[in-house]
């Protein structure tokens, strides 16, 4: 009988054996591996075997050996692949929880997960959604999408990446860096559609979420239990819904179709994935309260500067405060024999017969009525306290003001010029306390003029506040004399002593407003009352 | 004769208001403390009583008090050193308020007015 195997052909060239491919050259040189590698399964060999097993005893134990041999083959062939694909798993697991173990950035842990699902190196689905629960845990909130939204962006895309070769972790760096915004806005519609609130029991999100376990939708739009207008939404029949729980709290949805390739999704990729999902969840939501822990640290820096501001407030208003009651308490001491004094001498002014002392009661008149002025204004610090507001022009002020310092201040030659916003609206304010302030400041000008000098009132108005500045071109104050300007009885070379511009200070604070000395460009000085506009103020 | 009360535990002020006033031609008294004030109140009545807050120990405060509901007849000014005053509501009670100067025009001025007032009624 003829046989057909080149085994029972020894004078035929085994090079031209038709099982033989490139590159497994190797076989030419060992019969053994040829044998189980290709033999087996040649067809001209099964053939010569049958005709063999019909004339030999040991037809039946050969046959028996072929097909076993072939069936643990296919076997190991399986487990061989299964341990492939799991090893590859895991090295990628491992590759994964690295970065999102080390990863404090919401977006970056993202990244990483949103390429692995999609990258050929990760799971290789298509497409990847993510939604999040809101702060509230009220709704599930489209965060992200990845991949394509047609076939030539999934080809263009998957030619890319075959070109770059990346890593997985290199390839979600990329996405992290340059993609991940544009992807957001490419999917922007989507995410908005597939919003869904967490109180509807029934939708297919909340009940992977509530039962904790992922759901392999097949055929959706026949599905009565799939709303259809998400099945509309991802334009696919089979997409893979899984839950993203860490500890027992839920922090989205993980959304995976192949939209592109229509590859179907295997239980065991939906079991790769909820492995995945663990590490992941955890990540996720470690990032998302690392970056409100951050929020909070940034309120609580923010608290505590302005915590310190206020202290630093109080403190001043506490020295202020002893300021004035130490002033206070002189104040009220004087004023009693202040008043006897000046009463008796007045007194005795109206006697005939002291007409040889008269310069001096004069005298004693004079200074008692020195006296009480200063009392006035001393006392002003406890009168401060507690405002009087109501709606004022501040240029009817400013005139009236300027008038009668011009007539105070007539012998040292004061000239006072107003440059008046003539659209300045009317504001609240304490009328009788910012007349003191810029009588005040007036004052501190014109005492200090060595000859007849001008002094400029100025009004202007800007959205949030009203300014009412007094510009004294003559003298450029220094910082140092400025700081002794706000602080009450502080000495100076330059500028003697006194409690009038602390005190305006004070004031004005109480009165919600401020007081701001400024250089002025080419030299001089600007003294500034600035009143914030209240709400009236603004509508008017 | 319109008779004027002074009431303050500074001797010296008491004695200027005293002949201040006695110069205008009004019969003056004066007490350096409430009961003096009031022991004056019992025997003989008054036009204008004149009112220091700080008595020392006491507050004219709670005199004011009195007065206006024993002598509603009668017009107070509360004399004082303390303007602060001016914005206590028990010190509303008062026909008048003058912070103490040299200048007693303004004290002056005051009683004029409240008696002035008085004979209008």
């Amino acid at each position: 009988m003829g046989y057909k195997c080149c085994w029972f052909n020894p004078g035929r060239n085994i090079k031209e054996c038709p099982n033989i491919e490139e590159g497994e050259e190797y076989l030419f040189t060992s019969p053994r591996k040829r044998l189980v590698e290709k033999c087996i399964n040649c067809k001209a060999f099964q053939d010569d075997i049958a005709q063999l097993a019909e004339e030999s005893p040991l037809r039946k134990i050969i046959v028996t050996l072929c097909e076993e041999y072939k069936e643990q083959k296919g076997h190991l062939q399986s487990l061989s692949a299964f341990l492939t694909s799991k090893s590859r798993e895991i090295k990628f697991l491992h590759e994964l929880s690295l970065v999102l173990q080390t990863s404090m950035e919401l977006d970056e842990v993202l990244s990483v997960a949103m390429t692995a699902i999609t990258s050929g190196k990760g799971f290789g689905m298509n497409r990847a959604f993510l939604l999040m629960a809101d702060r509230d845990r009220k709704y599930l909130v489209g965060h992200l999408g990845v991949g394509p939204r047609n076939y030539e962006e999934a080809w263009r895309i998957w030619d890319e990446v075959d070109r770059s070769n990346f890593s997985l972790t290199e390839l979600s760096k990329e996405f992290y860096k340059t993609k991940i915004s544009s992807e957001r806005a490419k999917f922007q519609d989507i995410l908005e559609k597939l919003t869904i609130p967490r109180d509807l029991p029934e939708h297919i999100f909340n009940r992977a979420l509530n039962d904790r376990r992922p759901i392999l939708v097949e055929n959706a739009s026949q599905n009565p239990e799939i709303d259809p207008v998400l099945v509309s939404t991802l334009g696919v029949e089979q997409f893979l819904v899984m839950p993203l729980i860490s500890r027992n709290r839920s922090i989205g949805i993980l959304l995976a179709d192949n939209f592109v390739t229509n590859k179907p999704i295997t239980p065991r990729d939906m079991q790769s994935l909820q492995t995945f999902a663990f590490p992941v969840a955890f990540a996720i939501e470690r990032a998302s309260l690392y970056e409100r822990l951050n929020d909070e640290v940034e309120k609580q820096a923010e608290a505590n500067q302005k915590l310190k501001e206020q202290q630093e407030l109080i403190v001043r208003m506490e020295n202020m405060a002893v300021v004035g009651r130490i002033t206070s308490s002189i104040a009220h001491s004087i004023r009693n024999p202040l008043a006897a004094i000046g009463g008796y001498a007045r007194s005795l002014m109206k006697s005939g017969d002291l007409n040889e002392k008269k310069e001096y009661l004069e005298q004693i008149l004079q200074k008692a009525k020195q006296l009480d002025e200063v009392l006035e204004e001393v006392l002003s610090y406890s009168d401060s306290l507690h405002p009087v507001i109501d709606c004022w022009d501040l240029n009817h002020l400013a005139v009236s003001v300027a008038a009668e310092m011009e007539e105070r201040f007539e012998e040292n030659g004061l000239t006072i010029v107003l440059n008046l916003d003539a659209d300045l609206p009317q504001i609240w304010l304490d009328y009788k306390q910012i007349a003191y302030c810029l009588k005040t400041i007036i004052s501190h000008i014109a005492l200090d003029l060595s000859e007849p000098g001008t002094i400029e009132v100025e009004t202007s108005c800007s959205e949030e506040s009203v300014r009412l500045c007094v510009i004294d071109k003559a003298v450029t104050l220094s910082d140092e004399m400025k700081k002794a300007l706000m602080t009450p009885f502080m000495e100076t070379a330059e500028l003697g002593q006194g409690v009038g511009l602390p005190l305006c200070k004070v004031i004005l604070e109480r009165h919600g407003s401020l007081f701001d000395i400024e250089a002025l460009q080419g030299g001089g000085t600007g003294y500034c009352i600035i009143l914030q506009k209240q709400k009236e103020d603004k509508e008017s | 004769m319109n008779r004027i009360l002074i009431v303050d535990d500074e001797a010296s002020i008491r004695l200027l208001y005293s002949q201040e006033l006695v110069d205008e031609g009004y019969e003056v008294d004066a007490a350096g403390t409430i009961d003096e004030a009031l022991a004056l109140l019992r025997e003989k009545s008054y036009s204008v009583a004149l009112l220091d807050i700080k008595l020392k120990n006491e507050s004219g405060l709670d005199l004011l008090q009195k007065l206006v509901k024993e002598r509603h007849e009668m017009g107070v000014i509360l004399s004082t050193a303390f303007s602060c005053y001016k914005d206590d509501f028990s010190a509303w009670l008062a026909d008048g308020y003058v912070v103490k100067s040299s200048d007693m025009k303004e004290l002056k001025d005051e009683i004029k007015r409240l008696i002035e007032r008085k004979r209008v009624r």
